[in-house]
C-alpha cells in the first residue's frame, strides 16, 4: 500500500522500538552473561566464560539445572502418555460432552500459576497427612504438577494434528483388515509425529520454565532452574546469573527449534 | 470438522476410555486441589491447630475490610490496570504491523520473536529486567557513562519498574491476540476508507480500531488477569514493599501457614480470571462479517 | 471531470512484470472495461490508477493533473471492490457519508448528500439497515452511491459483478451502466467475462501477461482483432496455420492457398474467420474454402455447431443456424467449409 512517507517511516520505527523494548532485556543478560566484570560496567573491559563455570560450580544451579531437565523428561513423556490418548480420544471417538471434555483438559491453562501451585501444596501435605505418602518437596510431586502444566500443550498440538490429518487413510487402513490398535501405529502415528514431537518439545519447554507451581512444591536439594535463578536474585545480582538464564534461554531456544523443523510454529497459538 | 465421524457409528466405548487418565489427573490435581482450598478459604486461621474446621466468610470480609489487604486488592488492581493500559497502546500498531505485513515470511519471524520472550518463563524475564534496571545495572552504566545523571538513579524497587516490567511481559499475549482479530479484517475496507479521502492514519482509527474493538476487550482482560496473577515480577523487580496478590498469597501460605487467608486470596484471584476467561473469550468469538 | 491518461506504465514484481508498457487514454465520460484472463495485469492497472499500486515506472493523470505518486486519499477517485468493502459497523447511510466527512461540509450539506446519493441508487428506505442485512445487489448500489457520493473524478470498479448470480449479473450490469451514463463520470472496470465487456463497455482494452493487447470497441475486437490472443479470447474463432505469400494471398501448411482481407506482413500466420461467417456446403470456390470431414455434430437450440477437421490437421468449428433440412451435414462427411474473403483476416 502507498509508497514511503513519513508516516510510514515513523510507524514502523515505533513497531522496531516496541519489539526492541520487548527482546532488549534477553539480549541484553545473554550479552552480560559474558564480560569480565563482576560489577556491571558499560562498555566491559572484556569477555569470558568464567561465569557459566562459576554457576556450574555452585551446587543450587547444578542441581536445579539437571532436576529441571529430569523432571522436564519425565513430564514431558507423561504429558505425551496421557495426553495423546486423550487428543485421539477427542477427535476420533465424539462422545456426547466431548467439547466440556476438552476445556477441562485444557483448564490447568486458565488456572492462575499461583493459585494452582498453593492449592495442589495444600492438597499434598493433605494427602501425606492422610496417607502418610510425602508429595510436597519430592520429586514425583514436582512430576505430577508439571504434567499438569504439559497436558494443555500436547492437547492442543497433537487435536491440531490429529485434526488436519486426513481420516481417509485411516478408514483405509480399516477397511483393508486392520484393527484399531494397528490402525493407529502403522497409520495414524506417523501422521501425526510432527504434531507429537511439537507436543514433546513445547511440554518440556511449559516445564523447564514454570515457575509459580514448582514454587510450592520444591525442597531442600529439590528444586527446579528458574526456582534456583529467583532465590540467588532476592540476595544477588552478579553475572553469575545472567550466565544461568542464558543457559535456560538456550535449552528453550533449542527445544523451540526443533519443534519448528516439525510443525510450523503458527500452528501452535 | 476433519477427522471426526459422524453419527451411524457404533459408539466406541473403548476409544472413548482413553481419555479417562487425563480426566482423572486434572480432576484428582487440580479440580480437587482448588475445592479444597474453597473450602479452607471459608474455614479460620489458629496458630495451633492451623485451622479450626469452621464456615465463615470472615475471610473474604477481612480481604475487603482490613486496611492491610484492601491496600493490597487495590495495589494490584492498579499496576495491573496501569500496565494492561500501556500495554493495549503499544500492542495495537504490533498487532496491525503483523497482520498487515506482506511477506510471509517476515510475518512468520515477527510472529516467532514475539512469542519467544513467553516461553522463556517468567524468571529469566525478571532476571534480564533486573539486570537492566539496577543500580549497578545496564541501564544506569549507560546514563553514567554518557554523563546524563551524576548518580545511579534508583530504577528497581519501584511501582514504575514493575509496571514497565510487566508491560514487557504482557505485550506478546495482547500482541499475538490483537493480530488474529486484525487478520480477520479485510484489507479491502481500508482500502475502501482511503479512496473515500481519509488518510492511512485516520481510516485506521475509523475503521480498524472499531472492528477490533472486541479484541481490544479480549486482549486487556486477558492481560489484567496475567498481570494481577504475577508472581515472579513484583517479587523481583517489586522487592519486599511491594505487595500484590501473588506474593502474598505465597506468604500466607508457605511461610505463615495460613491457609484459610492464602485460599481466600487465591479464589479471589481464581474468580476474577475466570469472569476475565469467560470475558475475552466471549468477545472473541463475536464475528462481525 | 477528466479523462485518464496512461503513459508507459509498468509495474515489476522482482523479475515479473505485472504490467508491461501500457499506454491507454480513457476519454472523458467513457466507461473502459479493461478485459483479459487472471493475472494479465488488468487488476495491477486499475490498482495503480487507484493508488495503491505506485508504478516502476510511467505516469497516470487525471486530465492534466499528475497522480503518479499522489496518495491515494488526495486522488479523489471513487472504487467499487470486488466484496464491496461496505464496513459493517456502520449503517448504509453512515457508510455513504463515510468520504463527506473529511470534507468539511456542515451535517445538513453532509445529510443532504446523502439522501440524494440513496436516492440516485434507490435505496433511500434502506439508509439505517446494517450491511449484513442486505442482498448482493443491494450492498453494490450501496458501494456505488459511496463512491460517487464524493464527486469523484473517475469510477473504477474491481470485478464487480463477479459476486452475483448470473441473472443479477445481467440486471445489474446494466444498471451500473445507466447510472454511470446519467453521472458522465469517466469510469474503468475490470473484467474477465467478455460478454460482460461487449454489453457495457464503450471500449474494451485487452490484456494478456502484462501487455495492453488492443483497445478499441467490440465490435472493432471482434472483426479486427490484431493478435492471435485477441481473436481468440474475443468470442470463438477459427485458426488455420501457415504463412503469408503476398498481399492478401494465405498459404497453408498442406500447400492450398487461400485468399484474406486486410493487411499483413509475410512470414508465419494464421487464417482465422468466426464461426459463424463459415458454412458447409458440398463444393466451394478456391480461395475461400477448404475440405474437411464433420467429427460431430451438436444441436444447441437456435444454433448448431460443427466440428470439423482439414486435411491439414486444423480443428475448426462452425456455427449455424439449425435447419431442419434432412441435408445437413452429419459426422462423419466430407463437405467443402466456405467463408467469404471480407470475413477472413490474418493475425501472427
Amino acid at each position: 500500500m502507498g509508497g514511503v512517507s513519513f508516516g510510514r517511516v515513523a510507524f514502523i520505527a515505533l513497531v522496531i522500538a516496541i519489539f526492541t523494548f520487548v527482546i532488549a532485556p534477553l539480549l541484553t543478560i545473554i550479552w552480560a552473561s559474558f564480560f569480565v566484570d563482576k560489577i556491571l560496567t558499560f562498555p566491559p573491559t572484556g569477555y569470558t566464560l568464567s561465569w557459566y563455570a562459576r554457576a556450574w560450580d555452585l551446587e543450587e544451579f547444578a542441581n536445579g539445572f539437571l532436576m529441571s531437565l529430569k523432571i522436564g523428561a519425565c513430564a514431558t513423556v507423561a504429558s505425551l502418555a496421557i495426553g495423546v490418548p486423550a487428543a485421539l480420544a477427542i477427535e476420533r471417538y465424539p462422545f456426547p460432552g466431548r467439547e466440556t471434555v476438552r476445556q477441562f483438559l485444557l483448564s490447568p491453562m486458565y488456572v492462575p500459576a499461583i493459585v494452582a501451585g498453593a492449592a495442589v501444596y495444600i492438597y499434598f501435605i493433605e494427602v501425606e497427612i492422610l496417607t502418610n505418602f510425602q508429595l510436597a518437596a519430592t520429586f514425583t510431586g514436582l512430576v505430577i504438577a508439571h504434567t499438569l502444566v504439559a497436558l494443555p500443550w500436547t492437547l492442543r498440538l497433537v487435536c491440531a494434528s490429529l485434526l488436519s490429518a486426513n481420516v481417509v487413510s485411516e478408514e483405509a487402513a480399516r477397511s483393508l483388515g486392520a484393527n484399531a490398535l494397528q490402525t493407529f501405529f502403522y497409520v495414524t502415528l506417523p501422521i501425526i509425529r510432527p504434531g507429537m514431537i511439537a507436543a514433546a518439545m513445547f511440554s518440556f519447554i511449559a516445564s523447564f520454565s514454570d515457575l509459580e507451581k514448582s514454587l510450592f512444591l520444591v525442597g531442600p536439594g529439590k528444586t527446579t532452574l528458574p526456582i534456583a535463578i529467583i532465590n540467588y536474585l532476592e540476595w544477588n545480582l552478579d553475572p553469575t546469573i545472567s550466565a544461568v538464564a542464558t543457559v535456560q534461554i538456550v535449552i528453550i531456544a533449542a527445544a523451540l527449534i526443533i519443534s519448528d523443523r516439525f510443525v510450523k510454529l503458527g500452528k501452535a497459538f | 470438522m476433519a477427522g471426526s465421524r459422524n453419527g451411524g457409528e457404533a459408539r466406541n466405548w473403548g476409544g472413548t476410555a482413553l481419555v479417562v487418565p487425563a480426566l482423572v489427573l486434572v480432576a484428582a490435581f487440580l479440580l480437587a486441589p482448588l475445592a479444597l482450598i474453597l473450602r479452607y478459604s471459608f474455614d479460620k486461621y489458629d496458630p495451633v491447630k492451623l485451622m479450626l474446621g469452621v464456615f465463615s466468610f470472615g475471610n473474604y470480609v477481612q480481604a475487603v475490610a482490613d486496611p492491610y489487604y484492601r491496600k493490597v486488592l487495590l495495589t494490584t488492581a492498579e499496576i495491573a490496570g496501569l500496565s494492561t493500559a500501556i500495554v493495549m497502546l503499544l500492542a495495537f500498531p504490533v498487532a496491525y504491523y503483523i497482520s498487515r505485513v506482506e511477506s510471509q515470511r517476515l510475518r512468520g519471524w515477527l510472529i516467532i520473536l514475539t512469542m519467544l520472550p513467553l516461553l522463556l518463563g517468567n524468571a529469566v524475564r525478571s532476571a534480564a529486567w533486573m539486570v537492566v534496571m539496577g543500580s549497578k545495572g545496564v541501564a544506569n552504566s549507560i546514563f553514567l557513562g554518557i554523563g546524563l545523571v551524576e548518580e545511579p538513579i534508583k530504577i528497581l524497587y519501584t511501582p514504575t519498574a514493575v509496571v514497565i516490567a510487566l508491560v514487557s511481559v504482557l505485550l506478546p499475549f495482547a500482541i499475538i491476540t490483537l493480530q488474529a482479530v486484525m487478520d480477520s479484517i479485510p484489507t479491502s475496507l481500508e482500502e475502501a476508507g482511503q479512496s473515500l479521502g481519509h488518510s492511512p492514519l485516520r481510516t485506521v482509527f475509523e475503521v480498524v480500531l472499531p472492528l477490533s474493538m472486541p479484541g481490544v476487550v479480549a486482549a486487556s482482560a486477558i492481560c489484567f488477569a496475567l498481570a494481577m496473577n504475577a508472581y515472579a515480577t513484583p517479587v523481583l523487580i517489586g522487592g519486599p514493599t511491594m505487595k500484590m496478590m501473588g506474593p502474598v498469597v505465597y506468604e500466607q501460605i508457605a511461610k505463615a501457614n495460613n491457609w484459610p487467608v492464602g485460599s481466600t486470596l487465591a479464589w479471589i484471584l481464581m474468580a476474577v480470571t475466570l469472569v476475565l476467561t469467560v470475558l475475552s473469550t466471549r468477545f472473541l468469538s463475536r464475528k462481525h462479517f | 471531470m477528466a479523462g485518464v491518461t496512461l503513459s508507459n506504465i509498468r509495474k515489476d514484481y522482482g523479475a515479473l512484470a505485472a504490467v508491461d508498457d501500457v499506454s491507454l487514454d480513457i476519454l472523458d465520460g467513457e466507461l473502459l472495461a479493461l478485459l483479459g484472463p487472471s493475472g494479465c495485469g488488468k487488476t495491477t492497472t486499475l490498482r495503480m490508477i487507484a493508488g495503491f499500486v505506485v508504478p516502476t515506472a510511467g505516469t497516470v493523470k487525471f486530465g492534466e493533473r499528475e497522480v503518479t505518486r499522489v496518495p491515494v486519499h488526495k486522488r479523489n477517485v471513487g472504487m467499487v471492490f470486488q466484496g464491496y468493502a461496505l464496513f459493517p459497523h456502520l449503517t448504509v447511510a453512515k457508510n455513504v457519508e463515510f468520504g463527506l466527512k473529511v470534507r468539511g461540509w456542515d451535517k445538513a450539506r453532509i445529510a443532504a448528500r446523502v439522501t440524494e446519493m440513496l436516492r440516485w441508487v434507490q435505496l433511500e428506505a434502506l439508509a439505517e439497515r446494517q450491511p449484513r442485512a442486505l442482498s448482493g445487489g443491494q450492498q453494490q448500489r450501496v458501494a456505488l452511491a459511496r463512491a460517487m457520493a464524493n464527486h469523484p473524478d473517475v469510477l473504477l470498479l474491481d470485478e464487480p459483478f463477479s459476486a452475483l448470480d448470473a441473472k443479477l449479473r445481467t440486471q445489474m450490469r446494466t444498471e451500473i451502466r445507466e447510472l454511470q451514463r446519467q453521472a458522465g463520470i469517466t469510469s474503468v472496470f475490470v473484467t474477465h467475462d467478455q460478454e460482460e465487456a461487449m454489453a457495457i463497455a464503450d471500449r474494451i482494452g485487452v490484456m494478456n501477461h502484462g501487455k495492453l493487447e488492443q483497445l478499441g470497441s467490440a465490435e472493432d475486437l471482434y472483426k479486427r482483432p490484431v493478435s492471435r490472443f485477441v481473436a481468440g479470447f474475443i468470442g470463438k474463432c477459427n485458426f488455420i496455420e501457415g504463412r503469408v505469400t503476398g498481399p492478401g494471398q494465405f498459404e497453408t501448411a498442406n500447400a492450398q492457398v487461400l485468399r484474406f482481407s486486410g493487411e499483413h506482413a509475410g512470414g508465419p500466420a494464421a487464417l482465422c474467420f468466426r464461426p459463424e461467417h463459415a458454412t458447409l456446403a458440398p463444393s466451394g470456390a478456391a480461395g475461400t474454402s477448404s475440405t474437411v470431414r464433420v467429427t460431430s455434430v451438436t444441436y444447441l437450440g437456435p444454433v448448431t455447431e460443427y466440428e470439423v477437421v482439414s486435411e491439414a490437421g486444423d480443428k475448426l468449428l462452425v456455427a449455424a443456424p439449425s435447419s431442419g433440412n434432412v441435408a445437413s451435414p452429419r459426422a462423419g462427411d466430407k463437405v467443402s467449409l466456405t467463408w467469404r474473403v471480407e470475413d477472413a483476416f490474418v493475425v501472427d
